[in-house]
C-alpha cells in the first residue's frame, strides 16, 4: 500500500475520532455544572464537598422545613407567574398590533420596546429601585413589593415575548383572518376565536419562556426585595456567603427541575399541536 | 325594475401609480352568476376584495340591495368570501367552521345544528362534520369553504377564483357541482376567475376584464359570438391570427370581400377547414404544415403561412407530413377583422 492510500484512509478516522471528542467534550460542557448540583444536593455532610460519603435525602427535608427557604421559593414562583401574566399579555398585543397595524414612529417604539432586552440588569434594577424607591400606593411601599419585581422582570420577559410573537404572526395565513372578518367577526372577536388558537404553540412558549426568566433573574430582584419578598437565587447568593450547605444545591435542582418541566411543557404541546393541524 | 343584489357605480381604486380598479360599474341582479374574466392584474380580485370590504374605494360607490355598504368595515356586510385557498379555520372542526358565520350572526342554537347538517349535506360533505381541515382534500376543503359562506344566507357570494388551486378533473367537478348548486339555490354571486372556459360554464353574464376596466358584459354566448374588443375575442379562446396588408402580400390568400389597408384577420382553429375541404369555401389560404399534435379525438396541425404561425384542427384521417403545404378555408361568419 502506498503512503498516499495510507493517508487516505486515515484521514477520514482522525476526523471522525476529533468530531467525536470534540461532541463529549460539549455535551460534557453543558452538563456538568447540572450534573454536580444533582449529585451534591443528595450528600448527607454539612458541607459541599467531594467525595460524598454517606448519600441521603435529608437536605431536601431541610429545604423543605425551614419556613425562610419555602417562603423564597413561594416569592420566586408567584413572582414568575405574575411576570409570565404581564409579559405575556402586553408582547402578544404589542406584537398583534405591529403585524397589523401602521402607525407613526412604529420602528422607533420598535427599538423602545426591545432595549430593555439589551440592558445590563444592574442598570434596570437601580433604575427601577431609585424611581420606585419612596412611592406608595394606597398605602402599600411599592419599593420591596413582589409586584414591582414583577414589571422589573417584564422589561426582561416583554421583548422576549414580542420577539416570538412577532414572527409567529407572521406565518398565519391573512385570508383566515379575513375569513373570520367576512363571516361577521368583530376583530377583537377574530384575534380571540381564530387568531389565539392559531398561535396557542407561540402563546405557550411565551408564557413559559417568561416565567423561566423571571424563576432564573438574580440582579434585579437583588435590587428591588426585602427580606420579605426575596426569591430563592437571592437567598441562594445571601446564604452562600455565610455558609456553603447542600441545601444550595437542592435549590438548584429544585430551579433546574422547573426549567425542565417547562421546556417539556413546551414540546408537548407543540407535537400536540402538529398532530392536530398537520395531520 | 327591481333592486339589484349588488350594485357598483364607478367604483375606483388607485395604488400609487397604478389604477387598479377603473371607474367599474357593474349590477347583479337577484339570483344572477355573474363571472369577473380577465388575465392577472386586470382588476378582478381588486374590484371582488373591494365588494367584500377587505380594501377601501378611492371613489365610486357599492350598494347591496340598494343600500349603501362602501363605509362599512367587512364584519358588517353582508357578503361571503370563498377564497381561493378555501382559508378554513384550522382549529376548527368542519362543523364549527360552517357554525362560525351563523354565530357571529346570533342564529339560536338549535337552527345552528340544522343549519350545519344541511349545508354539510348540499356539498356532500355530510359525513364529515368532525373532521378537521388538515384531514380533508383540497376539494373537500373547497367544499366546506362553499358550505361556511352559503349557510349564512348572504346578500351575495363572492368567489375569489375557488378553483385555481385543484387539478383539472377535480375543478370541473367542483365547476359543475358549484353550477348545480346555484340552479338549485338560485344565490347572488360574483365569480372572479382567469379561466375563460368556468366563465363560459357557470355564469348568467361574464364580464371581461383588462387594465382595471369592465372591457364587455353580456352573456357567455353573446360574448363568444360577438365579442366586442380584439381582446376579449383573443381572451375567450383559442385564436389563429394573419396580419394582412395588401400593399405587401406575401401570402396566398382568397377571401370573399377583399381587405383594404393594413388588417388583423382571426378564425378559432376548430373553425378552419384543411385539404379537399377547404376548396369549397369562399376564404382560402395556402399553409406549410410544420408538425402534427395528436390530441385524441382530433389532430392538431401547426402550420406557417409568410411569418405567421396558426394551427388548425381536425377530425379524420389525413397524411400530411412536415414540409407538405395543404389548403385552408373556413367561411366569412367565422371571421374576425380588427383593425
Amino acid at each position: 500500500m502506498s503512503d498516499a492510500l495510507i493517508r487516505r484512509s486515515l484521514e477520514p478516522t482522525i476526523f471522525r475520532v476529533l468530531t467525536l471528542a470534540f461532541s463529549v467534550f460539549i455535551v460534557a460542557y453543558i452538563l456538568i455544572p447540572i450534573l454536580v448540583t444533582l449529585v451534591m444536593s443528595f450528600n448527607d455532610a454539612t458541607q459541599i464537598r467531594f467525595p460524598i460519603k454517606v448519600w441521603s435525602l435529608k437536605w431536601y427535608g431541610d429545604f423543605f422545613a425551614s419556613p425562610q427557604w419555602t417562603e423564597a421559593l413561594f416569592n420566586s414562583f408567584t413572582i414568575a407567574i405574575g411576570t409570565a401574566l404581564i409579559a405575556t399579555t402586553s408582547g402578544v398585543l404589542a406584537a398583534w398590533a405591529f403585524e397589523r397595524y401602521d402607525f407613526p414612529l412604529k420602528s422607533l417604539l420598535y427599538v423602545l420596546i426591545m432595549m430593555p432586552l439589551f440592558m445590563p440588569g444592574v442598570v434596570l434594577g437601580l433604575g427601577v429601585a431609585i424611581a420606585f424607591g419612596g412611592v406608595e400606593i394606597a398605602g402599600v411601599d411599592l419599593y420591596g413589593s413582589r409586584g414591582l419585581v414583577m414589571i422589573a422582570h417584564s422589561l426582561w420577559a416583554m421583548p422576549l415575548v414580542f420577539m416570538l410573537m412577532e414572527a409567529t404572526f407572521r406565518t398565519i395565513d391573512n385570508r383566515v383572518v379575513e375569513a373570520a372578518q367576512d363571516l361577521g367577526a368583530p376583530p377583537v372577536r377574530t384575534f380571540f376565536e381564530v387568531v389565539i388558537p392559531m398561535v396557542s404553540t407561540g402563546i405557550i412558549s411565551s408564557v413559559l419562556f417568561a416565567f423561566v426568566i423571571s424563576l432564573n433573574e438574580f440582579v434585579m430582584a437583588l435590587f428591588l426585595t426585602d427580606r420579605d419578598t426575596q426569591t430563592l437565587p437571592v437567598l441562594m447568593w445571601l446564604s452562600l456567603r455565610s455558609a456553603g450547605t447542600p441545601r444550595l444545591a437542592v435549590a438548584s435542582v429544585i430551579l433546574a427541575c422547573t426549567v425542565f418541566l417547562c421546556l417539556t411543557l413546551i414540546m408537548l404541546w407543540y407535537i400536540r399541536q402538529l398532530r392536530k393541524v398537520a395531520r | 325594475m327591481t333592486t339589484p343584489a349588488l350594485h357598483l357605480d364607478r367604483v375606483r381604486r388607485v395604488y400609487g401609480p397604478v389604477v387598479a380598479v377603473d371607474d367599474v360599474s357593474l349590477s347583479v341582479a337577484k339570483g344572477e352568476f355573474v363571472t369577473l374574466l380577465g388575465p392577472s392584474g386586470s382588476g378582478k380580485t381588486s374590484t371582488l376584495r373591494l365588494v367584500g370590504g377587505f380594501d377601501q374605494l378611492d371613489g365610486g360607490s357599492i350598494a347591496i340591495n340598494g343600500e349603501r355598504i362602501d363605509h362599512l368595515p367587512a364584519y358588517q356586510r353582508d357578503t361571503a368570501t370563498i377564497f381561493q385557498s378555501g382559508a378554513l379555520f384550522p382549529h376548527k372542526t368542519v362543523a364549527e367552521n360552517v357554525a362560525f358565520g351563523l354565530r357571529m350572526r346570533k342564529v339560536g342554537t338549535s337552527e345552528i345544528a340544522d343549519r350545519v347538517r344541511q349545508y354539510l349535506d348540499i356539498v356532500r360533505l355530510g359525513g364529515f362534520a368532525d373532521r378537521y381541515p388538515a384531514q380533508l382534500s383540497g376539494g373537500q376543503k373547497q367544499r366546506v369553504a362553499l358550505a361556511r359562506s352559503l349557510a349564512v344566507r348572504p346578500a351575495i357570494l363572492l368567489f375569489d377564483e375557488p378553483l385555481s388551486a385543484l387539478d383539472l378533473s377535480l375543478r370541473l367537478q367542483l365547476r359543475a357541482e358549484i353550477k348545480s348548486l346555484h340552479d338549485q339555490l338560485k344565490f347572488s354571486a360574483i365569480y372572479v376567475t382567469h379561466d375563460q372556459g368556468e366563465a363560459m360554464a357557470m355564469s348568467s353574464r361574464v364580464a371581461v376584464m383588462r387594465n382595471g376596466a369592465i372591457e364587455q358584459i353580456d352573456t357567455p354566448t353573446r360574448i363568444f359570438h360577438d365579442p366586442a374588443s380584439e381582446f376579449v375575442y383573443t381572451f375567450i379562446g383559442e385564436s389563429c391570427c394573419l396580419r394582412v396588408n395588401n400593399a405587401a402580400q406575401s401570402l396566398d390568400l382568397t377571401l370573399e370581400t377583399p381587405l383594404l389597408g393594413e388588417a388583423r384577420l382571426y378564425v378559432r382553429p376548430s373553425r378552419l377547414r384543411l385539404g379537399p375541404d377547404a376548396a369549397s369555401l369562399p376564404n382560402r389560404l395556402k399553409a406549410r404544415v410544420k408538425f402534427v399534435e395528436f390530441l385524441g379525438d382530433t389532430n392538431r396541425y401547426h402550420l406557417q403561412a409568410g411569418d405567421a404561425d396558426l394551427f388548425a384542427d381536425h377530425a379524420g384521417e389525413m397524411s400530411l407530413a412536415p414540409g407538405a403545404t395543404v389548403d385552408l378555408g373556413w367561411l366569412t361568419a367565422d371571421m374576425r377583422v380588427f383593425r
